[in-house]
């Protein structure tokens, strides 16, 4: 099997910095050797420190937590926590002053045809609109030296089937979200991270969804799903983590949370979530919304 | 490499667009040609060049196709699926560029063999066949013309990230500058101007910009958030 190691960088979490090895410096590589337990103890997704800053605004704020395989990880928090930029961040699309963010041990503008390693849904990524469904899979699918067989199979798991020789400018948010999901399904990934996937889809899709997030984290994947609908979350999470300010606030497993606020009164994770951010959406709402803008 | 070529092709192929503006560019570059030569004054030596005006037109649907390969995906959002499917952004680029050259140069070859044909039709024995030297000369530097202008496109779409303005700032510069170059007074600004604008007879000062662009483009690229 090979192993993994990951680059060093400034800053870095414990696990990186621990799993650098005899070579401090080196550029990361693959190779064989015995001392795989360090990367195979790290996959999922592993965020440190991260710190942004757009403008005046600080967008990140020394940002960690983790994403353990097995899992749902719900990501949640006000609009302007930082949900979004740290999704950018992990998928290599924004660079960030401090911190890391490593994917199986390393960071994602180091993997080799990414989408075999890490599947994505990103709010903001939408396909061409005057190209299919499935042909926006199958350039996805050469880009990573996959074939159609492989299109035809998400197109499948993805229920798009009936809609996926039409031409993607036509689809409801619910078909995009479909879409998108084959994507991020596209290279049988490890790792799955979803940007507000419950947006926009049908009480049909929203079970969908939800049927799906189980069973990816029982196939023994990490998933990361951000979203508003606390509801949700409160069913389909495993684990939580909050953020608020750019760092996480919480970063704990759903049942604790829910046990700690509730104290026998039976407070549903809403009331949890309402709990943790006031401070956040204060800070937001007050003066300052306005001296940032 | 080759992935991210084979994922480019299968974007251009998939789409409608481009093929239409290759189509465009070749009927827009005959048929200004053809204009041209039929209303030609003659005994008029040797006509390739007049029958090959066509690309001053052509050259417009070449920079739309071009600008369109990247600022398109800008304007969607698509450019995020494309890193985060290849997180190497100077390969993504190379394999754009590669692409939009393939398709460019084999539209270019049609378009200007159509041209000279087109002239050879209306005015026979005025122009040349390939042949002749000076002629085929003169159709190699019109098609390699149009590719670099693409380049040029792209390099320049690359950077500014927005259709409109990218579209805008390569027309200008494509046609705005011999105009200038006509209306102004000094004779030195004059000669300047005249003598860095991309012209199909300027192929150096062309490759000059379209290279330019492209590294400004891949820099940029490189540089910013998606």
């Amino acid at each position: 099997m090979p192993c993994v190691r990951p680059c060093q960088i400034p800053g870095s979490s414990r696990v990186a910095a621990a799993a650098t090895g005899p070579e401090p410096g080196a550029a990361y590589n693959l190779r064989h050797e015995s001392n795989c337990e360090l990367a195979l103890s790290a996959p999922g997704i592993v965020v440190a420190g991260l710190r942004k800053r757009y403008g005046t605004v600080l967008a990140l704020d020394g940002m960690s937590f983790s994403v353990r395989p097995g899992q749902v990880t719900g990501f949640v928090g006000p609009n302007g926590a930082g949900k979004s930029t740290t999704m950018r961040v992990i998928l290599g699309l924004d660079a960030v002053e401090e911190g890391t963010a490593l994917i199986g041990g390393l960071p994602y503008r180091g993997l080799r045809h990414p989408l075999h390693h890490v599947g994505s849904l990103l709010d903001a990524a939408a396909p061409h609109p005057g190209r299919s469904g499935r042909n926006h899979l199958l350039w996805l699918a050469h880009s990573q030296g996959l074939d159609v067989r492989r299109v035809d199979r998400v197109i499948e798991q993805a229920g798009l089937a009936p809609a996926a020789r039409r031409k993607a400018g036509g689809y409801s948010l619910g078909m995009r979200q479909r879409l998108g999901i084959a994507a991020a399904l596209l290279g049988d990934p490890p790792v799955v991270l979803l940007d507000e996937p419950f947006n926009g889809m049908d009480p049909d899709g929203i079970v969908w969804m939800r049927g799906l997030l189980r069973s990816l984290a029982s196939e023994g994947r990490a998933v990361l799903v951000s979203s508003h609908l606390m509801g949700e979350m409160q069913h389909t999470a495993d684990h939580l983590v909050v953020a608020g300010r750019g760092r996480a606030i919480a970063d704990a497993s759903v049942a604790e949370l829910i046990a700690a606020a509730s104290r026998g009164n039976g407070a549903t994770l809403e009331d949890v979530y309402l709990r943790l951010t006031r401070e956040a959406v204060e800070f937001r709402t007050g003066t300052s919304t306005e001296d940032r803008k | 490499m080759r992935p991210a070529l084979h994922a480019e092709w299968t974007k251009a192929r998939t789409v409608a667009g481009p093929l239409w503006l290759l189509l465009g560019t070749i009927a827009a570059t005959v048929a200004l040609s053809a204009g041209a030569v039929s209303v030609a004054r003659c005994p008029c030596g040797d006509m390739a060049e007049v029958s090959l005006i066509g690309v001053d037109l052509g050259q417009a649907l070449v920079v739309i196709l071009a600008v369109l390969v990247i600022a398109g995906e800008y304007g969607t959002g698509m450019i995020r699926t494309t890193l985060t499917a290849m997180p190497h952004r100077s390969t993504v680029l190379a394999a754009k560029a590669a692409v939009l050259t393939g398709i460019v140069a084999a539209a270019g070859t049609v378009a200007v063999l159509g041209s000279l044909l087109a002239g050879r039709l209306i005015l026979p024995g005025h122009v040349q066949p390939l042949t002749d030297g000076p002629t085929l000369r003169t159709a190699l530097a019109a098609i390699l013309y149009l590719t670099l202008i693409a380049l040029l496109g792209l390099g320049v779409a690359t950077a500014v990230r927005d259709s409109a303005t990218s579209i805008g700032t390569v027309l200008g510069l494509l046609y705005v500058f011999p105009v200038l170059s006509q209306t102004i007074g000094d004779q030195h600004w004059q000669r300047l101007l005249q003598r860095i604008t991309p012209m199909p007879d300027h192929l150096g000062v062309t490759a000059a910009w379209a290279g330019a662009a492209l590294l400004s483009g891949a820099l940029l690229l490189h540089l910013r958030d998606a």
